[in-house]
């Protein structure tokens, strides 16, 4: 048996005392330890963004690190921002400009999405594109995607001149 | 009639709690007890075991067994594929199964999994594997069924014969992978001799349930199959060995089994597109009629067939139907080699039939000096189908695969299709003559058309319940594989009820909750599945109207966006009158949809614009414009995000992804996403999709396929769009930058 060593995680506000082994990526440890199974393994290679959370309010792919790195920092997964009413305008977006299809790869892109608009509170189209660069969409939906991004930056910061 | 639901935008069903992380997929789900599985691979392309020992494997604390091919059944998923078996036909064939406490227990135990090969001779190319001297990967031999798959129309010597000009040509489409997001996973519970497995998959029905009842020895009512939700189909994900082995394993340990794939095998292991080599012969008259076409494929089907013999025929579509042409002819040899098996993924044969196809009309038109779109408005196939008779009787004829001539289009707007897309991206002010651009970028537009058929003829069930809650529960047996059919279903029966779409609740995919139903598959769901939801709500309907009439005291009444109208009655909601309701009002519908007078095909013409960069080879795609004939659009936000996703999609399958194989081994060397590299966010323009046709005649609501089509176009139209920047045509996809130099290169237009 490897060996294992107990750890603190703050995931959605909540601290969360756990046993993991050295191995053991924060991707696992949210899917198969908390069942909190919105961040997705599509690759568990850093390849894809699918797996997107926030640490410390910086968004990481969980697959690439490990839950000792982590230890007694906050972890918010897309669980944990779909509580949050500043949330909701990027939901209502994403929904209304049929942003996905098949939805896997939604949740890591939602996480970034909602990171990208606390730094850039109006980004433009390439500013998200080059933003959100490392996501992929197999199904494709990403013209959606970024006018659903661009639409929740406008929602979440009206100006006085926007109908 | 004017249509309330039908056309209308509602909200994709189940999106916002796929965002939210809500939405289970499979590899989400966890069960009691649960122990997690992976998989033993081959490192040899073809070798036999000779000695297999797992009893290190096994002393390992927390792993709790190991499968080899002496401890499953010696019943067959597919012919060709065992559960396990004692030779081994690629890189990465499945050996042995492990269940563990932990999945990194798994995988260690594999480690300690002692296996002795014998290695034999390995095959990889299609053509070789033909050859008499080539290693068998089968025992019956490398040509699958034995024989070349012919189908024809006419006679084609005899269309030759009366040919002023003949073209030809040689093309090749790579191997490549699907790659949906999700990767392939099954969790298999039992309770005593009943079974339980969720799973990715497109046919809970009609495959998973049969084949493991079969496999495992159970009556069929003992298995229930389930696919929550899909992350990902692409008309891929069933056909190999998850979900068998996850039961095994289930049943060999008593306790809940989950295996999951990583991103590595699903590339290696879930199943590509097959590897085409095509020679195509055309024919035409003096004015430029094609009088005979004659395609002949031969597809590298890999070590397990699968649905390969679908994607072989679907290779000579186009060449059969999509100009009117008296002879036409297709002949194709499915093949097995040593590669990773190919299996079915969007559009099946078609793409890459069509490339072939459009590339060499192309040629064509400009060899006689026509410019490419006045060919094809000339000589596309009207709705009046191919010339010549019928002859087999229509009771008799394959629904969805006639080759004869005589039998009509029900509907077919590809004149409409051309005519729009070549207004919007401006053809007729803005195309230059082929390869007069100059400079080290050179720009050109170009064009391709393609056809297809979405399953007409195929079975499919629904059944509506109202019930005394004041809801209606639609139960189809079909997978929502993330196109989006839960939804236009759900359009299709909120419309024929006459109710909005959120009194509706969807369950799919779920053997024990869902009448049978067949594949998701060939685009088939809106036109087979959506006829038997509109019967099934219609008669549910008629059912509720008489319910409400008597209860009302009213001679009749109608029921319009859930209000109930009638003599005297003013917009009563119709759920305050169920409420007191004995039991459901049921409406049921079992159908074969489409016709067999007609073939009921969806259209396409897509344009593009591109600048070609002389001196790198890099192609950029300054505009795409695609514009189809799916008939009505049942959700036009949904149908324009299904047709960009698909141009999307095979934009980078036409200018990069490849699957690359290492010739001496067989290893596939590209296996993740930065490798085989897919779309990303950055590469490409909005596509700028055009839906210029009427609703089909035949169809629900006038709703045909959707898809597919939008795939089936883009490979020519990409090659035809380089050759009007360069005059050079190339054969071969990928169009990858030392491709376009080499091509250039030897046809003298760039300094050797
Ligand atoms: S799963 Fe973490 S980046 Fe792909
Ligand atoms: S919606 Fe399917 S991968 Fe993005």
């Amino acid at each position: 048996m490897a060996q294992r060593i107990p750890i603190t995680l703050h995931v959605n506000g909540h601290p969360q005392a756990l046993s993991v082994e050295p191995r053991t990526t924060l991707l696992e440890v949210l899917r198969e330890q908390l069942d909190l199974t919105g961040a997705k393994r599509a690759c568990d290679r850093g390849e894809c963004g699918a797996c997107t959370v926030l640490v410390d309010g910086q968004p990481m792919f969980a697959c690439h690190v490990l839950a000792v790195q982590v230890r007694e920092r906050e972890v918010t997964t897309v669980e944990g921002l779909a509580r949050r009413a500043d949330f909701q305008p990027l939901l209502e977006a994403f929904v209304a400009h049929d942003a996905g299809q098949c939805g896997y790869c939604l949740p890591g892109f939602a996480v970034a999405a909602y990171a990208l608009l606390r730094r850039l509170p109006r980004p433009d189209a390439w500013q998200i594109r080059w933003e959100l660069v490392g996501h992929i969409c197999r199904c494709n939906a990403y013209e959606k995607l970024v006018a659903a991004v661009q639409d929740a930056g406008r929602r979440l910061h009206p100006e006085p001149e926007d109908p | 009639m004017p249509l309330h639901v039908v056309g209308t935008a509602v909200p994709r069903l189940g999106l916002a709690e796929k965002v939210t992380g809500a939405a289970r997929y499979t590899a989400d789900l966890k069960r009691p007890g649960m122990l997690y599985a992976r998989l033993l691979r081959s490192p040899h392309a073809h070798a036999r075991i000779v000695h297999l020992d797992a009893s290190e494997a096994l002393r390992l604390p927390g792993v709790h067994a190991v499968l080899t091919y002496r401890d499953v059944p010696q019943e067959r998923i597919d012919a060709d594929l065992p559960v396990l078996d004692a030779v081994v036909r690629f890189v990465g064939d499945e050996v042995a199964a492990v269940a563990a406490e932990s999945e990194a227990l798994a995988e260690e135990a594999l480690r300690h999994i002692r296996v002795d090969y014998e290695v034999l001779p390995a095959v990889f190319d299609a053509e070789a594997a033909l050859k008499p001297a080539a290693p068998a990967v089968h025992p019956a031999g490398n040509l699958v069924g034995g024989q070349w798959l012919v189908v024809e129309r006419g006679n084609v010597a005899q269309g030759f014969a009366e040919a002023a000009r003949v073209f030809e040509g040689t093309f090749h489409t790579q191997a490549h992978a699907p790659v949906g997001m999700e990767t392939r996973a099954a969790l298999a519970e039992w309770q005593g001799e009943r079974l339980t497995v969720w799973k990715t998959s497109r046919a809970v029905h009609a495959m998973d349930r049969p084949i493991l009842a079969r496999v495992l020895g159970l009556p069929l009512e003992h298995v229930r199959v389930i696919c929550p939700n899909m992350g990902g189909g692409f008309g891929n994900k069933d056909e190999s060995r998850v979900a068998v082995l996850a039961a095994l394993l289930a049943r060999r340990t008593g306790r809940p089994v989950r295996l999951e794939y990583t991103r590595a095998e699903e590339f290696v292991a879930g199943r590509s597109r097959q590897a085409a080599a095509m020679h195509l012969r055309i024919g035409v008259r003096a004015d430029g009629a094609p009088v005979a076409i004659d395609m002949q494929a031969t597809m590298n089907a890999g070590a397990y067939v699968a649905t390969g013999m679908r994607v072989t025929r679907r290779v000579g579509q186009g060449a059969l139907y999509l100009y009117t042409c008296p002879h036409a002819r297709f002949r194709g040899a499915t093949v097995y080699t040593n590669r990773p098996p190919g299996g079915s993924f969007r559009g099946l044969g078609a793409p890459l039939g069509h490339f072939a196809l459009e590339v060499l009309i192309d040629q064509i038109a400009v060899a006689l000096g026509l410019d490419p779109l006045e060919y094809r408005l000339r000589f596309h196939v009207t709705a009046a189908g191919q010339p010549g008779q019928r002859t087999t009787p229509p009771h008799e004829l394959l629904p969805d695969e006639p080759v004869e001539g005589g039998v009509p289009f029900s509907s077919n707007a590809l004149r409409e299709c051309l005519l729009a897309g070549a207004e919007r991206i401006g053809w007729w002010q803005r195309r230059q003559p082929n390869g007069t651009a100059t400079g080290p970028l050179r720009r050109g537009l170009g064009m391709a058309m393609g056809l297809y058929k979405g399953g007409v003829g195929r079975e499919a069930e629904a059944e509506v319940r109202i019930t005394p809650a004041g809801r209606v529960r639609v139960a189809i047996g079909n997978v929502d594989v993330g196109q989006g059919s839960a939804t236009v279903l759900a359009q299709i029966a909120a419309e024929a009820l006459g109710v909005p779409v959120d009194h509706l609740d969807m369950v799919l995919a779920d053997t024990e909750l869902t009448p049978p139903a067949h594949i998701t598959a060939g685009s088939s769901v809106t036109l087979s599945s959506g006829t038997a939801v509109k019967l099934a709500a219609e008669e549910a309907r008629r059912h509720l109207l008489e319910y409400a009439a008597a209860r009302l005291r009213v001679p009749q009444v109608r029921l319009e966006q859930g209000r109930l109208l009638g003599d005297g009655e003013t917009g009563l909601d119709w759920r305050s009158v169920v409420a007191d309701l004995p039991g459901d009002l049921v409406g049921t519908a079992r159908v074969t949809a489409g016709s067999r007078t007609h073939l009921i095909n969806a259209f396409a013409a897509h344009f593009a614009e591109v600048e070609v960069d002389v001196e790198s080879g890099r192609i950029r795609v300054l505009r795409y414009v695609a514009a189809h004939d799916s008939g009505r659009i049942v959700h036009p936000r949904m149908a324009e995000n299904q047709v960009s996703g698909g141009v999307l999609q095979f934009l980078s399958i036409a200018l990069r992804e490849e699957l690359y194989l290492d010739p001496r081994t067989g290893v596939t060397l590209n296996p993740s996403f930065l490798e085989h590299k897919g779309t990303s966010i950055v590469d490409f323009p909005p596509i700028e999709v055009l839906f210029p046709a009427p609703p089909d005649p035949l169809a629900p609501y006038g709703a045909k396929a959707l898809g597919e089509p939008p795939v089936v176009p883009v490979f020519a139209t990409i090659a035809n769009a380089v050759a009007n920047a360069t005059g050079v045509w190339l054969h071969q996809v990928p169009f990858t930058p030392q491709r376009v130099l080499q091509a250039l290169r030897a046809q003298g237009k760039i300094p050797a």
